[in-house]
């Protein structure tokens, strides 16, 4: 609850982090902000924030600044020339290695996981609509408005191809309603449900009437519209579509809907309770749904550093399958964007083919046998190469060489360890992984490859 | 590259989940211990042929005049065909099937369609599969998906349902909540890789405790898996065909304890514009072939009586054929159901040839019948909201 109204600054359940002896600025909590709100980060990377401490490092993250390993100069015109050639190439293989491409290469890791963030808020599959460049237009918008106001990025998406064609807007006309996108404009994108009514549903259908796509871009057509006045939520009025938007963001509802997606992507199970949800979404409406001051208050705030808070999700598979790219620094030569984009999708998350319109249930879903089995078998790909389209196999001890680690199995493992969730394995997990090992008198690069893998895959290393 | 077999021989095996037993809470040693499957539930096995199946040419209605007359080319000839009874017998490619209809494992449900039919592969086969008559309700679940969202998952984490096959599980899997699993080769679920032991922690909270239980079961079904692969599966014997690779898989895993209710598979190719018979034939003996080295399979492992498999095409095909030695796409057609629990034989009358409508065959059974039947029939699950209606049942199952 916020201690004082009208004061700028949040209090309470979203007081800002300060380290302290309980809650130090440690190897731990640096490497889960960048597990939780990035895609991990490297040996240097977190020694960098190690040093410069919790609020440079959270802004840095927060302004796209955070990665200085390998981000090259012509980043963009690089993503730009790979998404015009998948979307000519209509191989929507190629669009998904071009995300892959930013996600591993681009300085704005944040950014990128708030775009996958609303590709499954806006759940969108290119198994109907079919048109590689109306998905890329959409994908385009979620990182435009990633930390836009709410009510920009809603009015972006809603008025783009991908979404009206998903949604059959372009089948809704005067006298012949199609509901599929009222119902999940209020269900699903907007203010959940429980709060509107199925009259609603029926009403904001005739408001959107007219909405369509013509030659690949959004038009209202006049003749298709139904002009007579409709009653949503309380409100009588001739309402057109644009007219329904601003009615859905005014609800005080919408904004607790987007603190919900917001704790559902960056904080563990059960760390938020509705009090706390309702004092984020409080302060929400006070910056006109502003995204970007949600993100910037949830990362600083004591809430997500809290001890609780560390290791209390599954990671997802993306984050899985790019945050040992990253963190492991295997970048050059790099792995093949095309094969990493398969092994997520084999994981269960296969981009711009969400499941249906409520996305991707996440969470403990993601680690169904077949998951895990692929979670096990990736690891084992990425240190051997092959695997994930890289020529050469990793050199963990040449890495931990690199930063002045020790190169006997013990110190590999601890390095593996606070390099992938911020602290040496424990004696138990220590234990497993040794015993998997075989005689330490054969220990050598083959032997530290298979401890990498090991650890990767290991239970505790499939949390964030 | 690390092979599996090392690492089974090094991990899983030294530390087998067996020895694991005094620290393992108990229900999860009961797991590793456990050979069968747990659960009887049933299964349905679906097999959509895609194109546009030939109802005539596969159940020939040669005691029906108008057959000579409107296939002449097309026509085969009564002596071949695979009697059912005096006046309907099976297309010859399809001898493998013979033994299933002689032992009564084998059921057809002559003249399926719908109102209105429609001749569009895509709208057609999206009005199957999500039992919707009306395009614009074609949004995104299906009869299967929105059944399967009613009933509790058998295996916390596991999906109801699996496709097997390439790309995405189709529409009649998806619903608001259900998602189908996709396998396209047992690859998937073999595990390529070192593995520890998933771990005991005391101090494990619940989600913790979530993540080693379910590393615990995949290395244990993966473990499974890689027996089966080893070629413990003796007797099975299966032709080499595509459709017989998936079914065999599909037997593979309801061995291994997999625990979907619904497995379902495609077969590509039935849209015979030209040239059927050569084209038609070998489909036919593809899925004759397959069809009954999965029910044999099951049976000698014991699972046949929990097994249901429809086969079903999103139209028929035109009755008189078409210039060029096929067919054009038609309305109606013939659904086939095997296993021991069907009630074997013709469910019903065969449609007319004489008595058409447009030039096609009308209808006696609504699909959405034998979607009710099998729904509340043999998977136990009310039907009334996945097919937004109540459908009279067929007696098409045994009691």
């Amino acid at each position: 609850m916020i201690a004082n109204e009208g004061e700028a600054k949040i209090g309470g359940a979203w007081a800002p982090y300060t380290p302290s002896p309980e809650t130090p600025w440690d190897r731990r909590r640096v490497v889960h902000l960048h597990r939780r709100a990035g895609l991990a980060a490297t040996w240097g990377e977190i020694e960098r924030d190690l040093a410069d401490g919790p609020e440079a490092s959270i802004t840095r993250l927060l302004d796209g600044k955070s990665r200085t390993y390998a981000v090259p100069s012509d980043f963009e015109a690089t993503a730009d020339l790979l998404a015009d050639a998948a979307v000519a190439s209509n191989d929507p293989a190629r669009l998904k290695a071009w995300w892959f491409y930013r996600m591993m290469f681009g300085p704005d890791p944040l950014g990128e996981r708030l775009t996958l963030m609303w590709h499954d808020h806006f759940a969108t599959s290119n198994l109907k609509v079919d048109n590689l460049a109306a998905m890329k237009r959409q994908n385009d918008h979620f990182r435009t408005h990633a930390r836009a106001r709410f009510g920009s990025l809603l009015e972006a998406v809603v008025h783009d191809p991908a979404l009206l064609i998903w949604l059959d807007a372009t089948a809704n006309r005067k006298g012949h309603p199609n509901e599929n996108l009222a119902r999940e404009l209020m269900e699903l994108f907007t203010l959940g449900i429980g709060h509107y009514t199925e009259s609603d549903i029926k009403e904001s259908a005739r408001a959107l009437t007219g909405w369509t796509v013509n030659d690949g871009d959004f038009r209202s057509v006049p003749s298709r519209h139904d002009t007579s006045d409709k009653s949503i939520l309380g409100r009588t009025g001739p309402w057109s579509g644009d007219d329904l938007l601003r009615l859905l963001l005014e609800q005080p509802v919408a904004a607790n809907h987007l603190a919900r997606r917001l704790c559902r992507t960056f904080l563990g199970e059960k760390i938020v309770d509705e009090p706390a949800i309702e004092a984020l979404a409080t302060g929400l409406r006070e910056h006109q749904l502003d995204i970007g001051w949600g993100i910037a208050t949830l990362l600083r705030s004591r809430l997500f550093f809290a001890d609780p808070n560390i290791q209390s999700r599954v990671i997802g598979p993306v984050e899985y399958v790019l945050g040992p790219i990253r963190a492991l620094e295997l970048l050059d030569p790099p792995a093949s964007t095309l094969v990493l984009a398969d092994w997520a999708a084999r994981l269960g998350q296969d981009l711009f083919y969400p499941p249906n319109v409520g996305g991707w249930p996440g969470g403990r879903g993601w680690l169904a046998t077949r998951a895990v089995i692929g979670r096990t078998n990736y690891a084992a790909a990425l240190v051997d190469g092959r695997g994930i389209g890289r020529p050469v196999p990793f050199d963990p001890l040449g890495l931990a060489e690199r930063h002045h680690q020790g190169q006997d199995r013990d110190a590999l493992i601890t390095f593996c360890g606070e390099l992938f969730v911020g602290k040496a394995p424990n004696q138990g997990w220590h234990d497993r992984i040794v015993a998997a090992l075989g005689p330490e008198s054969s220990w050598g690069p083959d032997l530290a490859r298979r401890a990498v893998a090991l650890i990767i895959a290991s239970p505790e290393a499939q949390l964030q | 590259m690390l092979s599996r077999r090392n690492f089974l021989n090094a991990t899983l095996r030294s530390s087998s989940l067996i020895a694991l037993a005094p620290t393992v809470p108990g229900f999860l040693a009961q797991a590793a211990r456990a050979a069968a499957p747990e659960q009887d539930s049933r299964v349905l096995v679906v097999i959509q042929l895609d194109g546009g199946n030939d109802g005539i040419n596969t159940v020939v209605p040669f005691g029906d005049e108008a057959y000579a007359k409107h296939r002449k080319v097309l026509r085969l000839p009564t002596d071949q065909l695979i009697k059912i009874n005096d006046h309907v017998g099976l297309n010859p490619a399809m001898r493998e099937a013979a033994p299933l209809l002689e032992s009564g494992r084998l059921a057809i449900v002559p003249g399926v369609g719908y109102p209105n039919p429609n001749r569009s592969h895509f709208e057609s086969m999206a009005i199957w599969q999500s039992a919707r008559l009306d395009p614009e309700e074609h949004n995104g679940a299906g009869w299967l998906g929105r059944g399967l969202d009613e009933i509790p998952r058998p295996v916390e984490g596991q999906p109801a349902s699996l496709y097997l096959g390439t790309g995405a599980p189709p529409l009649a899997l998806r619903g608001r909540l259900a998602i189908a699993s996709a396998i396209e080769r047992i690859d998937d679920i073999v595990l390529d890789a070192p593995i520890t032991s998933a771990g005991t922690s005391t101090d494990d909270n619940d989600l913790a405790a979530f993540v080693r239980r379910s590393t615990l079961d995949a290395y244990t079904t993966a473990e499974r898996m890689a027996e089966l692969a080893r070629g413990r599966d003796s007797s099975a014997r299966y032709p080499s065909t595509g459709l017989a690779e998936r079914l065999r898989l599909a037997a593979r895993l309801l061995k291994g304890g997999y625990a979907a209710r619904v497995l379902y598979t495609s077969q590509s190719g039935y849209d015979t514009h030209s040239g059927q018979l050569p084209t038609h034939g070998a489909l036919l003996s593809e899925l004759a072939g397959a069809l009954r080295a999965f029910l044999d399979d099951l049976a000698a492992s014991g699972l046949a009586e929990r097994v249901l498999v429809l086969c079903f095409s999103e139209f028929g095909r035109r009755v008189t054929e078409n210039g060029s030695s096929g067919t054009d796409h038609g309305t109606a057609g013939p659904l086939i159901l095997a296993g021991p629990r069907v009630k074997p034989g013709l469910a019903g009358p065969m449609p007319s040839l004489l008595d058409l409508e447009d030039d096609d065959l009308k209808m006696t059974v609504d699909f959405r019948r034998v979607y009710a039947t099998i729904l509340e029939s043999w998977l136990g699950i009310p039907s009334r909201s996945a097919l937004n209606g109540t459908f009279d049942p067929l007696s098409i199952l045994r009691s």
